[in-house]
């Protein structure tokens, strides 16, 4: 397997780390000034993997008591992937019946999957249910789903790094990074 | 919750420099092998340290998380665990590094080790942030330590009390009021 050199599969930084810090720190300021009044408990969600790093920074952003649980879901079935199944891998440990619950991601591109687990979550009677993502790729949208929370815009460019792989590999980068050439 | 205060025990730039550190010497330690290294954090509690840890690793790692849980006391004596999320990767010939928040009785990650190891890992190593080695049942080698700490109750950094204060960015001390 590779041993690339990071700069082999990457093009150019397109978020640097104090860019996203910064960008981190006001989302969850917002967020805490969103839900400082409310009295139900509030669950913060990470959609693993890719979103791990985005979950660590933010909750740390958000001056509130919460709670954070984690899913692992994948989606299954045939080649349209409009009509794929999602199965869920890991499901949440926490009940989150009359509580709000903020369902954290990486980066939003078609939103197929996400609205399934939306719905899937939607059904077991939350207070409400928001969406919160780092990156969000507007013109890649297939599934209607309105998000709360935008780190950023971005254009139709793959992108690694601060969570996001490619073929499991440059999550551990600390910005976000268009990919390169690999050949 | 009974009624607690919270203190600082040890501070967010503290951490920082600490992860900084363990970062590096993973970095050192992994750059020469010809395996493929993947990250292991045991969920929920690492998650935190996980995501800053990696990234202070310049190197390629690849990122995996397991789910576990104690069968309830009877874990105490049999150091049995159940894995409620097992690794995603094929971890046969990889060298794992399995992240964890704090290291007591050493029980789970003795079992979650010897699991990987059955699996084929062709190396497991253990990093933690906090260490409480006088409270040790198993023998665990560990690896990489952050921080060895006092028999105190600690929330923050990913760690929890009843589910809540994984969000404090620093490692506190909590102390029951009466």
């Amino acid at each position: 397997m590779s041993k690339k050199p990071w700069d082999k599969g990457i093009s150019r930084k397109m978020y640097t780390e104090e860019q996203i810090a910064q960008r981190v720190k006001e989302l969850g300021a917002q967020i805490t000034e969103d839900f400082k009044d409310k009295e139900e408990d509030l669950i913060i969600v990470c959609l693993l993997k890719g979103s791990i790093m985005f979950m660590a920074d933010i909750c740390r952003e958000i001056k509130l008591p919460i709670k954070m649980d984690f899913m692992s879901v994948s989606s299954y079935g045939d080649d349209f992937e409009s009509s794929r199944e999602v199965k869920i891998v890991k499901d949440l440990d926490e009940k989150i019946m009359g509580k709000h619950v903020i369902v954290v991601e990486d980066i939003i591109d078609s939103g197929l999957t996400l609205k399934k687990v939306l719905k899937l979550l939607g059904s077991r009677s939350p207070a409400s249910v928001s969406l919160c993502t780092l990156l969000n790729k507007e013109v890649r949208r297939e599934a209607d789903v309105e998000v709360q929370y935008i780190g950023f815009d971005i254009e139709d460019e793959f992108v690694l790094g601060y969570g996001l792989d490619y073929k499991q590999e440059y999550r551990n980068i600390p910005y976000v990074a268009v990919m390169g050439s690999l050949d | 919750m009974k009624k607690h205060k919270i203190e600082v025990m040890i501070p967010r730039e503290d951490i920082k420099r600490k992860v900084r550190e363990l970062g590096e010497l993973i970095e050192k330690d992994i750059k020469d092998s010809d395996n493929e290294v993947i990250c292991v954090g045991l969920l929920k509690g690492s998650a935190i340290f996980m995501a800053d840890l990696v990234q202070r690793i310049d190197h390629p790692v690849k990122m995996d998380f397991m789910s576990v849980s104690s069968y309830g006391s009877s874990m105490e004596t049999s150091g049995v665990v159940k894995i409620i999320k097992d690794v995603d990767e094929d971890v046969e010939g990889k060298d794992i590094v399995i992240i964890e928040d704090i290291i007591d009785s050493g029980l789970t990650l003795n079992y979650v080790k010897k699991f990987l190891l059955s699996k084929g890992a062709a190396s497991v190593k253990i990093c933690t942030l906090l260490d409480k080695p006088y409270r040790r049942k198993a023998e665990v080698f560990v690896d990489y330590v952050g921080f060895e700490i006092p028999n105190e109750f600690v929330v923050g950094y990913g760690i929890d009390y009843a589910e809540f204060y994984r969000n404090l960015p620093y490692i506190g001390k909590v102390t029951l009021l009466d």
